[in-house]
């Protein structure tokens, strides 16, 4: 299957010309509308005189070059790439590093200019500046590593290109670099081959290819020069570039090379769905906007107040680090980072397939999701459900011991059939499984070839016997041009010198190539009657929601077709037509049993969901009723049409919710058909598709106005729990940044009260620097691996556009509420300790300017004693971390609350161990902060007394009784406050207008 | 049911943009932040009944005094003056002799006489304040001389023991002051020796012990004229103290200080 997934920056792009984008474009618009490419229908000798070639001698060297240097070589042109430093320093120098660095620059200037002006000067600056350059250092490095994993995933598209090829120039036979290969070049394949071009066969011998990687077809396609269908991916006699040769050899003319062959087109198609950023990535530019631009407004502003107030500059200075250091979430963008792939590491244990990280939160943004059916919707585990034959319908036993309904084995038709079905079949049993039960034994072979395999062991025994004396002599895989499977078997009765053929396939194509059928043993005519027979039955099996496939065969007349005689299935030399059909066998593919429950949520959270698959409409149909996709009650135009006994035509397509649309229509389709099909229709199944077609019904959605997101879930890919998932991580991410945030206001609010007010500083930037990457790192962490809140899918999709994960009422409830109750806590802490120590809050007011004064020796407290400059920054200090250790107190209650959005945290529970550890960590380590010998030395972080540490009781008790109150009013009153909440309404929002898309496709 | 008013109220609740911002949110701000502010304030209320008037809860944050000199020079520690130009001394002697007004007799002629040579330790509820004769400081007194020595090129600094609540020095503490120049060895201190009399202790805060008077120590350098234009550096240390800190690694003024001293002609 092919597979696109691009995870390039928009930058990238920016400088390719827009002329390139239009061209683009209608590349793109080609390909949708299937490939146009007309050499297959043209003569061998049109296309020589087309590309001006010889198809014996080839093209001449000069005339190879001469092309090579027109066309350049052929080779996908890579994607834009940004070189590694760029990339290194833009992650060492964007977002907050920029801001860090500023101040890590401005603490070197201040220390510089200390050290120029004092004969002592203390080394704090200095010490706070390479701590501020060491974090940004680390994190930027941590950032890369995250970036170069994830864009190693574009490489695979390197490893399609062919490395050397065969070409004929001047007669000559010739291995030259496939980079070199140039239109009009005959070009010779052989198996193992990668085909190194489009190439238009002129001859070939029993060569087979494999189109996996383009069409998802695994079969190997036969190869030859006649041209067999119109369109180009399913004619026989034009080999693509990139795919692989299985067997046999075959010559042909390059009729296309580089990005102009197909494979070069999906690759641009791809990168050309590809619109820019991951939905995280730009949340998270425009959260780092929103946090900068406050810092930057409240430094710039109060730099200039400081100037004002009469502060020299280095003062100034020193205020601008500190408040820049302050509003800056150090540790957030690692948070966020380790959320994200412990995210990532989860799902793969629940066997969720996740190719990168930016698509766990692209999930939770889903509003459509178009689903494959098979392995996706259904477990691709197929049983034999039904059979007719002997114009009858029968059941299926699939007990081990037949001992379920049965139907009369003996019956000649049933023989004939369960021989055809064992026979034209390639699956076998796995080696070594004799004791297993049939139904539990391993098949090699797909789906419903495995189903039959496993139905005819469990009737009619060992398949492998009958194989064993029905000789198979020759064979014609299936695929689907021709839509049917045949083989030549010698037969069982050693007197019988005829040759048995064995065919099966799609019901309707192998009725036409019937003209009897056998009922109860014996040959009857095919005639109107029977068709309808036929007909009826085939579309109450298909209605079951079951696939059919149709048996017939056809003893070979002994007199044309002799012992010995040499089938060649390339070039049929035997008959295929007047056989004699035998009968159906139905198969289920049974839903996932979680399906239906998945899609009734993501239905009740406003996802729509789109069925896409390659089965029969009726069937397709039926599985989608099965499933939910067509909820119960809803009409598709047929039904009303069936039901009100009129023509289809003069239904009001607008009264059907639901649609089948058959994937040959598609292609006739114009966009503005396919955009109003998915706007009138709520409910809509896309059967028969090919995987080319998948493409045009995404971009189809992504065109939708009212669309946010598309999924194209792949085979195996995320189900329901990865989407679930998906918006837990969004929900949980939101939850710690929330959580991180609002300790920033603790933080800055000690600066401005210390430049306005002139009191002591009470919080410290190296403190602050305790809180952003110690103690606030493992609760933020802890909170990716809350539970979900009950109602989680039955919330509407995220709307990128109002649902940011920073939004105002983040912030006002984050900064303007809890925030606020936390400094109040910090600054209470500080009182207490200055108070007790001598120094009432009264006398506070104004006493910076002699507090920071070194030469002031002598400083008087209210009650008359005299402090020196070392023993009140003593003080000072205590105060510091005492206002630390309160905001780690009143972040208790901040985790805590920040653990639900609208559930009481009696109705979550605190089950999240990591949690409760990390309310453990933090408080250990502040202790530690506080009391490890030597931290006077290395932090200035001093030892409190028990009782400073309950100062911020009260606040932390009081934040977490608001936010329950807040809550309970939210939850009593749902909708109205919601002003109050800090994360998403859940009342039905507008629809936005989509931003982003995300396109992987199997 | 619910009636049509109701209906209309919780549209209003509601809806984001006709009632809600910017009035309720306002108001909303309003009641919480003056809810905040009244809780800030009842704890803090709280806080203080907890504390003592007159003595501070905690006083292990300064177990040993610092030392200060007067007057306060402008820049960092550091005097310079011109013994023949009065003004570039002026300022000094206005200084010393505003935080010499306490210490006039004047002042102090309700101050209690008490016995030297030892700790003055009082039960209240009346606590009084010994007598600091400023006598004591002979040259440096500025009764003789109201220049303070500056004008004669000796220049007067006074040196104090910072006060702490309740500190009770052991020994017999005094203020030793050396000089730094090896080349300059007249540094006087009066009272003699530096003494520091034990009966200036314990102190027992601003608002019980009024008008308490800290002892005080001068320190008269004396320039010769070959010395003008140099630089002195002085250092005075707490000494004979056993509870009284003089070396610290990090607080340059416990027990202890520098200062530096020009002299021009």
């Amino acid at each position: 299957s092919y597979r696109i997934a691009t995870s390039q920056d928009k930058k990238d792009d920016k400088d390719s010309p827009k002329k390139n984008k239009g061209k683009e474009r209608r590349d793109l618009d080609d390909l949708k509308k299937e490939v146009a490419m007309t050499e297959h229908k043209m003569s061998v000798e049109e296309v020589c005189r087309k590309y001006n070639t010889d198809c014996v001698q080839g093209l001449t060297h000069s005339k190879a070059q001469e092309i090579l240097a027109r066309d350049g070589p052929n080779a996908l042109t890579p994607p834009p790439t940004t070189p590694e430093w760029v990339k290194f320093c833009r992650q060492l120098f964007g977002g907050f590093s920029i801001l860090l660095w500023i101040g890590a620059i401005l603490c070197f200037l201040a220390y510089g200019i200390q050290a120029g002006t004092e004969d002592d000067p203390s080394g704090d600056n200095l010490y706070l500046g390479i701590v501020l350059a060491a974090v940004v250092i680390i994190t930027g490095c941590f950032s890369y590593y995250q970036e170069a994993k994830s864009s190693k995933i574009m490489e695979s598209f390197k490893n399609m290109v062919p490395q050397q090829a065969l070409v004929i120039r001047e007669g000559e036979k010739m291995q030259v670099n496939a980079e070199e290969v140039v239109v009009g070049d005959l070009v010779e394949i052989k198996g193992g081959d990668r085909v190194p071009a489009d190439l238009r066969i002129i001859s070939a011998h029993g060569c087979k290819v494999d189109n996996s990687s383009l069409t998802g077809e695994s079969e190997p396609q036969t190869r030859s020069p006649d041209c067999t269908h119109d369109n180009p991916l399913e004619t026989r006699n034009i080999t693509f570039f990139s795919t692989n040769c299985v067997e046999g050899t075959a010559r042909g003319v390059v009729v296309a090379t580089g990005d102009r062959t197909v494979m070069g087109r999906i690759a641009t198609l791809a990168s050309g769905l590809e619109v820019g950023k991951t939905p995280i990535a730009i949340e998270i530019e425009h959260f780092i906007q929103l946090i900068t631009g406050v810092a930057v407004f409240l430094g710039v502003s109060f730099f200039i107040l400081s100037l004002i107030l009469g502060y020299t500059w280095l003062e100034a200075v020193i205020f601008l680090i500190g408040i820049i250091v302050a509003n800056v979430p150090e540790g957030l963008l690692a948070t966020v980072t380790v959320c994200l792939t412990l995210t990532a590491k989860r799902m793969a244990r629940k066997n969720c397939l996740v190719k990168n990280l930016e698509a766990v939160e692209t999930l939770g943004s889903t509003s459509t999701i178009c689903s494959d059916k098979t392995g996706t919707l259904t477990q691709n585990r197929m049983t034999v459900a039904h059979m007719w034959f002997d114009n009858q319908i029968h059941e299926a036993d699939t007990t081990e011991d037949q001992s379920g309904t049965s139907f009369d084995k003996s019956s000649h038709t049933w023989v004939a059939l369960s021989h055809i079905a064992g026979l034209c079949n390639r699956a076998v049993f796995k080696g070594g499984q004799d004791n297993i039960p049939v139904l539990k034994r391993d098949v090699a072979g797909d789906a419903s070839e495995s189903a039959l395999l496993k139905c005819i062991e469990l009737s009619s025994g060992s398949v492998k016997l009958m194989r064993e004396r029905n000789k198979k002599v020759a064979e014609i895989p299936f695929n689907s041009t021709n839509k049917y499977q045949l083989s030549i078997h010698e037969t069982e009765d050693p007197n019988d010198n005829r040759y048995l053929l064995v065919m099966k396939g799609a019901p309707e194509r192998i009725l036409d190539r019937c003209s009897t059928i056998l009922l109860q043993g014996k040959e009857q005519p095919l005639d109107e009657e029977m068709k309808e027979a036929f007909q009826n039955a085939y579309l109450e099996l298909g209605g079951l929601g079951e696939r059919v496939l149709g048996f017939c065969h056809y003893y070979l007349p002994e007199e044309q077709f002799p012992k010995g005689f040499a089938f060649d299935c390339d070039d049929v030399n035997f008959t295929t037509d007047n056989l004699c059909f035998v009968g159906l066998m139905s198969m289920i593919d049974p839903p996932r049993a979680a399906v239906p429950d998945a899609v009734g949520k993501c239905r009740s959270a406003g996802i729509k969901v789109i069925m896409v698959t390659g089965d029969h409409p009726i069937t397709a149909k039926a599985i989608a009723k099965g499933v939910g996709i067509i909820s119960e009650g809803n009409e598709t135009v047929e039904d009303i049409a069936a039901r009100l006994n009129i023509p289809v035509s003069q239904v009001n397509p607008r009264d059907a919710k639901a649609c089948v649309i058959h994937g040959t229509d598609l292609k006739d389709f114009t966009s503005e058909q396919i955009d109003e099909i998915l706007q009138n229709h709520t409910e809509i199944v896309f059967a028969r598709t090919s995987p080319q077609q998948k493409l045009i019904i995404v971009e189809g959605c992504q065109r939708q106005v009212c669309s946010e997101g598309v999924e194209l879930p792949g085979m195996g890919a995320c189900s329901e729990p990865a989407r679930a998932t998906g918006r837990l991580i969004f929900d949980n991410l939101k939850k710690s940044i929330a959580y991180t945030l609002t300790s920033n206001i603790p933080e800055i609010t000690p600066f401005l009260l210390f430049i306005m007010a002139n009191i002591p500083l009470p919080l410290g930037t190296i403190t602050i620097l305790c809180i952003d990457l110690g103690t606030d790192m493992v609760p933020a962490i802890s909170l990716a691996y809350e539970a979900a809140e009950s109602d989680i899918m039955k919330r509407q999709p995220r709307n990128p556009r109002t649902d940011k994960l920073v939004n105002e009422r983040l912030i006002s409830m984050a900064y303007g509420q809890i925030g606020m109750i936390q400094a109040l806590g910090g600054f209470f802490s500080y009182f207490v300790i200055l108070a007790e120590n001598g120094f009432l809050p009264g006398n506070l007011v104004g006493i910076r300017l002699n507090w920071d004064d070194r030469t002031v020796n002598d400083l008087e407290d209210s009650y008359g004693q005299q402090w020196t400059y070392e023993q009140r920054k003593v003080v000072e200090f205590t105060c510091h971390t005492a206002f630390f250790v309160s905001i780690v107190v009143v972040q208790w209650a901040d985790l805590i609350i920040c653990k639900t959005r609208r559930n009481s945290v009696f109705q979550q529970g605190m089950k999240n161990k990591i949690l409760i550890f990390g309310l453990f960590e933090e408080t250990a380590l502040a202790a530690f902060l506080s009391y490890c010998p030597g931290m006077d030395v290395a932090l200035r972080m001093y030892p409190l007394k028990p009782s400073w540490w309950f100062c911020a009781f009260p606040y932390s008790f009081l934040i977490f009784v608001y936010d329950e109150i807040r809550k309970l009013i939210l939850r009593r009153n749902p909708g109205a406050w919601h002003w109050l909440e800090s994360h998403r309404i859940s009342e039905p929002s507008n629809h936005g207008v989509f931003n982003s898309t995300k396109l992987r496709a199997a | 049911m619910l009636s049509e008013g109701d209906i209309l109220f919780s549209s209003l609740l509601s809806s984001p943009s006709l009632f809600w911002p910017p009035g309720l949110i306002l108001l909303f701000y309003l009641v919480f932040y003056g809810f905040l502010a009244a809780l800030f304030s009842f704890t803090m209320w709280v806080m203080l009944q907890t504390l003592n008037d007159e003595v501070p809860k905690y006083r292990d944050q300064i177990p040993s005094p610092g030392l200060m000199v007067f007057p306060k020079p402008v820049t960092a520690l550091e005097y310079t003056f011109s013994r023949s130009d009065p003004t570039s001394y002026a300022g000094y002697i206005e200084d010393l002799k505003k935080f010499l007004k306490p210490y006039t007799l004047e002042e102090q002629k309700n101050l209690t006489v008490c016995p030297d040579g030892a700790l003055f330790e009082q039960k209240g509820p009346v606590y009084v304040a010994c007598q600091f004769p400023i006598s004591l400081l002979q040259a440096c007194s500025g009764m003789n001389d109201p220049d303070f020595g500056y004008s004669q090129g000796n220049p007067c600094i006074l040196v104090k023991m910072n006060r702490i609540i309740g500190l009770k020095p052991e020994g017999v503490p005094r203020i030793d002051c050396v000089s730094k120049n090896e080349d300059i060895p007249n540094v006087a201190v009066y009272p003699h020796n530096g003494m520091i009399d034990l009966k200036y202790f314990p102190y027992y805060g601003k608002k019980l012990h009024v008008g308490y008077l800290q002892p005080l120590v001068a320190v008269q350098v004396s320039f010769a004229p070959n010395n003008t234009g140099k630089e002195v550096t002085v250092e005075c240390k707490i000494d004979g103290s056993a509870n009284l800190k003089s070396q610290d690694d990090r607080d340059k003024f416990l027990g202890r200080v520098m200062f530096k001293i020009t002299a021009r002609a």
